[in-house]
């Protein structure tokens, strides 16, 4: 397993920037997710780091080796890609014998990867078929298999699961984690989908135009967001954002009021913060039906997912939020509901979308 | 959609499907008439030749082909000019199309430009210089002659650049990761994924070779070196009364044979180059 070191990588087409600066540490064995919204910039990233794309400016090293000017094929690298990217004309066996080939490995050891793989990834009997006779998940195995027989020093995935249907994507997820497990090798994944980061990720790099936004564990970047963006972006329903204004603060708790009037008394330390206008984010399970809170809204859309119940809120003021109701909640669409806030859950976003949480 | 409609459309198609039958018949008649013409003896062409389905019928116009002609010199050398236009057309332009789809070099766009305007060039504008150019380098006479002008294919770069490009480039990304020097992404890789245009090219180019008349009637002026059409031309201008009809109509039927051939075997990629696609 290798470690990969990216030290102030940009990249510009023409005069078009579109990653400026980008500094970032992957361990070596860890499975660090980048994830982001399309154009953020993250496949371009994971393209630089397998040597496709030409790097304007900054240095790349794998196992403390400088890369950045080396062929994709001398990185010690195995990719899997979004179209799978197998060879049509060749065989499961000879995709995966391929690039054994090139690099000059014995027959021996070509066939005790290949069945070592096929065997992990459940393609023995597919050996012989051609990319075209195999299914979506079956192309997408081979892919992996591929990638693994080259036992490279990290892999890298570009949306390998976003071509595969929802009950595929759920079972290759895990395989892959299972994967991840027993190979222990370090791997770098690129999704847009925050499921797929927040099950798979030891880390996972929240980007945005080109930039990150965020480093952590899934938890913390779901429970702490840096920023307005990460908490939007993470998590689904996504948090509400009220407008808040500071009402009082001492050095332990910030109370806002919200336009409806609501006053929220948070558990943030304001000390730091300035004195302007402020949005209050809480997610769904922080804000519950609660038919005794004199928070007051109408429900118009009911949306009962089995293990629980979430309801759009239309507040006195116009604004609307998700809450959580119990799963067998008899609330009805139309309804007039009470909310109640988890006030230790509540976040506040500064004007420059910087987030504050409670202790 | 009512029975009326559903009627009315079966007229339709019945219609047309007869139309197509007539236009059928009216391309083939001609081809029937020279097959049958080809199995009938000289000697009652001479007085008519609106005997076609009644006896007495010969092979002896056949044989006359195998024994005494020079059709089977011309044979030869049609296939060896066809063949080797287009195994050399194929190279050339599979070649020139990555290069213009896969690789960023200088001038790339000025120079797809000028060789697309290429197709608007006619044969007969670019003959009197060729004629030139072969006679300083005293090729005329030699296969290299009757080979290398048609080597120029604007069409066929055209056609290899439009499928390269159409080839998912993450293919030759998968490849490079595998560690592949380029010519063998070439050459492993994408030249296998093109065979359906390469097949498309290599039909085309080769019919056109076979088929080629005014380049060999210019370059090759010794019966040694004539290829088939311009045999069979020559033969129809000079000995058409002497040597009979019969024996004329199964020269064309021997010449016509290798074409015939290759449409049978290769009919869906010419359908589907006709029809302005490739198959995948």
């Amino acid at each position: 397993m290798a470690g990969i070191q990216l030290a102030h990588i940009q990249k510009r087409y023409g005069t078009t920037e579109v990653i400026p600066d980008f500094s970032l540490d992957i361990e070596p064995g860890e499975f660090l997710v980048f994830l982001g919204p399309s154009g953020c910039g993250k496949s371009t990233l994971l393209r630089m780091i397998a040597g496709l794309e030409p790097v304007s400016d900054g240095e790349i090293r794998i196992a403390d080796q400088p890369v950045t000017h080396l062929p994709p094929g001398a990185r010690n690298l195995a990719m899997v890609f979004q179209h799978y990217a197998l060879y049509p004309h060749m065989t499961v066996r000879e995709n995966m014998a391929f690039g054994l080939k090139n690099i000059g490995l014995a027959e021996a050891e070509i066939e005790r990867r290949i069945t070592e793989a096929a065997r992990m990834l459940e393609l023995d009997k597919l050996l012989a078929r051609k990319p075209i006779q195999l299914s979506g998940g079956q192309r997408q195995r081979v892919a992996i298999g591929r990638a693994v027989v080259k036992e490279p020093g990290a892999f890298l995935f570009d949306e390998p699961l976003s071509n595969l249907d929802a009950a595929l994507r759920n079972r290759t997820r895990v395989e892959l984690a299972r994967l991840h497990q027993r190979l222990k090798t370090t791997m770098v994944f690129v999704t847009h989908d925050q499921v797929e980061a927040m099950t798979l990720a030891t880390r996972i790099v929240v980007m945005n135009q080109g930039r990150i936004e965020q480093v952590g564990s899934p938890i913390e970047i779901y429970r702490r967001p840096a920023t307005k963006f990460v908490a939007g972006f993470i998590g689904s329903p996504a948090m509400n954002f009220i407008d808040a204004a500071p009402i009082a603060s001492d050095n332990r708790h910030l109370t806002v009021r919200l336009p409806d009037g609501t006053e929220l008394e948070t558990a943030i330390n304001a000390d730091q913060l300035g004195n302007g206008p402020l949005v209050a984010g809480v997610r769904a399970e922080s804000l519950q039906i609660d038919e005794s809170s004199p928070i007051r809204g109408r429900a118009d859309v009911i949306e009962r997912l089995g293990e629980r119940t979430l309801a759009y809120v239309t507040l006195r003021d116009g604004a609307v939020v998700v809450a959580e109701a119990h799963r067998e909640s008899p609330i009805a669409s139309g309804d007039h509901v009470g909310l109640r806030f988890d006030t230790r859950n509540i976040h506040i976003f500064d004007q420059a979308g910087r987030a504050w949480h409670g202790n | 959609m009512s029975t009326q409609h559903i009627a009315g459309k079966r007229l339709g198609d019945r219609l047309i499907l007869l139309a197509v039958i007539v236009l059928a018949l009216i391309w083939v008649a001609p081809l029937i008439w020279v097959f049958g013409l080809s199995f009938k003896p000289n000697a009652e062409l001479m007085r008519h030749t609106n005997v076609l389905f009644s006896p007495p019928f010969t092979l002896k116009n056949y044989t006359d082909i195998l024994g005494n002609s020079s059709v089977f010199r011309w044979i030869l050398n049609s296939a060896i000019v066809s063949l080797g236009q287009t195994f050399l057309t194929l190279v050339l332009c599979s070649l020139a199309g990555y290069g213009f789809a896969r690789t960023e070099f200088p001038g790339k766009k000025v120079l797809y430009i000028a060789v697309l305007a290429g197709l608007a060039v006619p044969e007969q504008a670019v003959v009197i210089p060729l004629h030139h150019i072969f006679a300083d380098l005293d090729l005329h006479n030699t296969y290299s002659a009757l080979i290398l002008p048609r080597l120029a294919a604007p069409f066929g770069v055209f056609l290899m650049t439009q499928y390269f490009k159409a080839v998912p480039k993450d293919i030759e990304e998968a490849a490079l990761m595998d560690n592949t020097p380029r010519w063998k992404i070439f050459w492993r890789v994408v030249l296998p994924l093109s065979v359906p245009a390469q097949a498309t090219l290599g039909i085309f180019t080769f019919l056109n070779a076979w088929n080629d008349y005014l380049w060999p009637l210019i370059s090759a002026s010794k019966p040694e070196m004539y290829t088939l059409t311009l045999g069979l031309a020559t033969t129809q201008g000079n000995f058409a009364q002497s040597e009979g009809i019969g024996f004329l109509m199964a020269q064309a039927v021997f010449a016509g044979l290798p074409i015939f051939v290759i449409y049978l075997f290769f009919q869906k990629y010419i359908v589907s180059a006709v029809a302005g696609t490739t198959v995948r």
